[in-house]
């Protein structure tokens, strides 16, 4: 029998990347299912991970346990895709959306639309520059009250 | 959070879902806000920011005042 003398903060940050290099190179969430089988981990050791990391903010679970979101990604469709070359991903909002690029350090597209009436506004990230039709973010819950209900927020 | 055409826009959003106008950034400014929070998020060693470090990367990109905060 093998007993890994990982600590549990070394195995969620190498949880936290493998799922991040999932979305990026597949452009979806990795299901609780393959992260056991890249880590070479239990489901149950996984999904201890996966609550440790949701205390973050950044990873939140659906109520199956799969992930929701990993903040830049969301492993749901939204409406706000982004794509860099020939891979694209869903931003969980606007300011994720942005984070997308911001975190991969690479040029995208983002295919936004106004919140009000559905405008297009197609935003581009080239060279560490955003471009597009001027526009304006709105956050509609204060900072502190972010996390009470991420979904809304 | 949402992205808007404009102020105006903004206003009627609010009066459909019957929401107190909340903050606003330009696109420039929440360029600068995704750079702050996930510029460094492949790093092995990230971690979240604490409210003090989450707070000046707000202020560093002008978002200051009460809603900005996080702490009590």
């Amino acid at each position: 029998m093998i007993v890994s003398r990982q600590s549990p903060e070394a195995y969620d940050a190498r949880l936290r990347q493998s799922i991040y290099r999932h979305f990026i190179r597949e452009g979806r969430a990795p299901a609780v299912a393959e992260m056991a089988a890249a880590l070479s981990s239990p489901m149950r050791k996984v999904r201890a991970a996966l609550e440790r990391l949701a205390q973050t903010h950044a990873f939140v679970l659906q109520e199956t346990g799969e992930l929701w979101r990993a903040a830049p990604f969301s492993a749901v469709p939204t409406a706000f895709p982004v794509r860099s070359g020939k891979r694209a991903w869903h931003g969980n909002c606007i300011w994720d959306a942005l984070g997308i690029p911001a975190m991969l350090h690479q040029n995208a597209r983002i295919d936004a639309s106004c919140g009000c009436c559905n405008y297009e506004m197609v935003l581009r990230v080239e060279q560490g520059r955003v471009l597009g039709p001027k526009g304006i973010i709105h956050i509609a819950v204060l900072a502190r009250h972010w996390y009470d209900d991420i979904v809304f927020t | 959070m949402l992205l808007f055409r404009s102020e105006l826009h903004v206003d009627r959003w609010c009066a459909q879902w019957n929401r107190p106008r909340g903050g606003t950034l330009t696109l420039s400014q929440g360029w600068r806000l995704a750079k702050e929070w996930y510029a460094d998020r492949l790093s092995p060693a990230w971690r979240p920011k604490t409210v003090a470090e989450a707070e000046a990367a707000f202020a560093r990109i002008g978002l200051v005042g009460e809603f900005w905060k996080l702490g009590s």
